[in-house]
């Protein structure tokens, strides 16, 4: 985000600041808040929508709602609340979100170092991607859940298994819509690159690349909310730590308010991280604001 | 879990009414469902679940006169791996009747409290065993473990909230070892086998039949078993009381199908077993060693003072891990329905409460030639394709085991009884001291097999070398 004071400072050097006269604190911040309207604008009313949506959950939970959709034993927030407080004063907690922020790095990060070059080399060399498009297409459909056993087999440790399902849960979504954005690169600038003579590595890096970089930051995003929707299913494995251990433990000892908890803070944690990766985003392609 | 199956019955009533081909009448009837939580898996809720389904014996006892002439009962079983599934399927009304072990049966009457439209309240027993046998701890079957203690320090993961974890945590309280001895770590049994076999964890703590299951399928040796704990463990059955109070006919037809697949299950151990595994996939030879004479469960639908008191001591534990405020189990169980069924059948309810007997295996040695005089003592042999052959003894057994097999028949399994705990074994998992006169006395534990050695002055056998050792000796 573009602070006033950057363009402030940008004032010709001409004008020594010494010399300028104070200017009054509310000036800045009227420049500030016509310069980020929109911004505030989008904040303000994400924030007035999650009120909303908090209170309708306290009414609907306060008064037992039935109307087909059952309330009658859901937590309300204020329970919610009541058990995040308790696990804000349990050092275990904290060990939980870290540890699977962690895991879920390692997977991703993992995922996007693989799936971002094969999906240009799939999308590049025909060969490639007939041999690899049908194995990835069966395999993509498999939920997390069905890969616990099968990943405990393969690796050898928990915490590998763990990184394992989250790297799947981020693969797919990245390695497809990198082959999307491949198929849309505009063949008249790769067929112009050539006729200026440049080689298959340069192609790659001024054309390609730079032209399905929309998409596979789509597809980063699309990753990383997969990985933590996998995270349940990845951390059942872990039988100690980790929110989505939190949560199945939870729902072993069937206390709903605290299965609650782990769903939003997955939830919190989600958006902080796809958050992270659309502002990455922004800065890797500054011609490209969405 | 996810995994659930349904099935969809017409009742009784449907069917006579379909008979009369009385087509102006369904205009008049209401539907009823009945959901039945059950966990098939879990052998030892076999008499409150599976067979009931699978032999019809709902449909047989559910009401079909006066207020009930115009309702259709539809019966809609779901299967579960675990109990806390099943709670919350009741929670959410989807199911009116459930089964679980005893610390999931406890967290199901504790939730239930906060709920506004109804409670929950144990009707029924499914099978008990007074001693804490079922729930166990294996390890993998190379691993250089024998005894609990030697898992000091080691990975040993148990299902939280389940009946093992309960027995985890009293025999840790028993020897006042601290919450640390062991790196405890909750798994599902899914999740814990698979990690057990391939040596991920040291040990696997579980509950009925994984323990048994586990060293049956050839993967895991059992160093510790539930009786050690000498509290009672149990499995159960709870009903919504929105549920019952309308319906209350209901529940007393469900009872009295519980008792005729008591009846079921004795009148044929084998047949039972046998049919048990085509429906639930757990190994015949191990539904029996829990459900056949002298087994590891005793199968009976009575609530006895004991297993609540157990349930009593179940909440303790879970207070003092913070998981439960206060909860009295005796305000929670409800056998008003089931001495009605007791009596409706002519059954003695108060005879049956009394009894803690199992039945057990009786007749005549053909091997060694006599009857059989302690069945505790005695063992069996299961030859593929023929009955189930009670011995008199450890040795006979044995002796009849190794005749059997020089004859080239296909043996499926062999059970012997721990000498000091009388737990039923797998006597090819167990540890035998010869002493003199040709006496084979098999144990579950090597430290027993060894201390009792000591004691008759006679050598620990392994049972490959017990079996050389009748063939020879005798």
């Amino acid at each position: 985000m573009a602070q006033p004071a950057d363009l402030l400072t940008g004032m010709p050097a001409g004008t020594a600041p010494p010399a300028a006269p104070p200017r009054p604190v509310w000036l800045y911040v009227r420049r500030w808040l016509a310069l980020n309207s929109e911004a505030l604008r989008a904040v303000l009313i994400g924030a007035v929508a999650l009120g909303l949506f908090l209170l309708a959950w306290h009414l609907l939970t306060t008064y037992r709602v039935v109307f087909f959709v059952r309330f009658t034993n859901v937590p309300s927030p204020a329970a919610v609340y009541e058990s995040l407080t308790r696990a804000m004063h349990d050092s275990k907690f904290m060990m939980h979100v870290l540890l699977s922020c962690r895991r879920i790095l390692i997977g991703f990060s993992l995922a996007a170092l693989v799936a971002v070059p094969l999906g240009l080399l799939m999308g590049r060399f025909k060969l490639i991607h007939e041999t690899l498009f049908p194995i990835t297409e069966i395999l993509r459909p498999i939920p997390a859940i069905a890969w616990v056993p099968m990943a405990i087999m393969l690796w050898p440790t928990n915490e590998q298994s763990i990184v394992f399902i989250t790297f799947l849960g981020s693969f797919f979504p990245i390695l497809v819509n990198t082959l999307h954005g491949m198929s849309l690169v505009d063949p008249v600038l790769v067929r112009a690159s050539q006729c200026l003579g440049a080689r298959e590595v340069s192609i790659f890096r001024e054309v390609y690349f730079p032209a399905s970089l929309p998409h596979i930051f789509t597809g980063l995003t699309v990753g990383m909310g997969v990985a933590w929707v996998s995270l349940i299913a990845a951390e059942m494995i872990s039988g100690q730590y980790g929110i989505g251990y939190f949560t199945w433990e939870a729902y072993s000892l069937v206390q709903y308010s605290d299965i609650a908890l782990g769903m939003i803070c997955i939830g919190v944690l989600g958006l902080g991280s796809s958050t992270l990766i659309r502002g990455l985003g922004r800065l890797v392609m500054p011609w490209n604001r969405t | 879990m996810g995994r659930m199956s349904k099935y969809r019955v017409l009742s009784a009533a449907a069917v006579a009414s379909a008979a009369l081909a009385a087509a102006p009448a369904a205009s008049a009837q209401t539907t009823v469902t009945i959901g039945i939580g059950t966990q098939d898996t879990t052998t030892n809720t076999a008499t409150t679940g599976t067979i009931i389904r699978q032999l019809h014996l709902l449909e047989k006892y559910l009401p079909t006169d006066g207020k009930y002439a115009t309702i259709k009962f539809e019966l809609e079983w779901q299967n579960f791996t675990s109990g806390p599934p099943v709670t919350n399927g009741m929670m959410a009304n989807k199911l009116q009747f459930g089964m679980m072990g005893d610390y999931p049966l406890v967290v199901n009457g504790f939730t239930f409290d906060n709920n506004p439209e109804s409670k929950s309240r144990l009707i029924a027993v499914s099978a008990y065993s007074l001693d804490g046998s079922g729930n166990g701890l294996v390890v993998h079957k190379d691993s250089p473990y024998y005894e609990l203690s030697d898992l000091k320090g080691k990975l040993v993961s148990v299902p939280f909230g389940s009946a093992a974890h309960g027995m985890m945590l009293k025999a840790m309280q028993d020897r006042k070892w601290p919450a640390d001895y062991f790196q405890l770590v909750s798994q599902s049994p899914e999740v814990g086998s698979t990690n057990l076999q391939e040596k991920k964890i040291d040990g696997h703590a579980d509950f009925v039949p994984f323990a048994e299951l586990l060293p049956f399928r050839g993967y895991a040796r059992k160093i510790f078993d539930g009786v050690e704990t000498n509290l009672p463990t149990w499995h159960g059955v709870v009903a919504r009381t929105d549920f019952a109070e309308k319906y209350p006919e209901v529940v007393v037809a469900y009872l009295k199908a519980v008792i005729a697949a008591n009846a079921w299950l004795r009148e044929d151990p084998k047949r039972a077993a046998e049919k048990i595994q085509d429906w639930t996939g757990i190994n015949k030879e191990v539904v029996y060693i829990f459900l056949g004479p002298g087994g590891n469960m005793t199968t009976d639908p009575t609530i006895k003072p004991q297993l609540i008191e157990a349930a009593a001591t179940d909440v303790k534990v879970l207070q003092n891990l913070g998981r439960m405020k206060e909860f009295d189990p005796n305000k929670w169980v409800d056998d008003r329905y089931l001495r009605k069924a007791y009596a409706e059948l002519h059954m003695d309810y108060d005879a049956a409460l009394k009894s803690t007997k199992n039945y057990e295996i009786a007749g005549e040695d053909k091997f060694c030639k006599r009857p059989i005089g302690d069945p505790r003592k005695a063992g069996e042999v299961w030859v593929e394709g023929e009955a189930i052959a009670p011995f008199s003894s450890a040795a006979c057994t044995l002796g009849a085991y190794a005749d059997s097999k020089a004859k080239g028949k296909k043996i499926n399994v062999a059970y012997v009884f721990d000498t000091a705990r009388g737990i039923k074994l797998f006597a090819d998992q167990a540890y035998f001291v010869a002493g003199g006169n040709n006496e084979l006395s098999p144990f579950l534990l090597k430290k027993d097999a060894e201390a009792y050695a000591t004691q008759v002055s006679g050598k620990v056998l392994s049972f490959d070398d017990a079996l050389k050792s009748v063939v020879s000796g005798g």
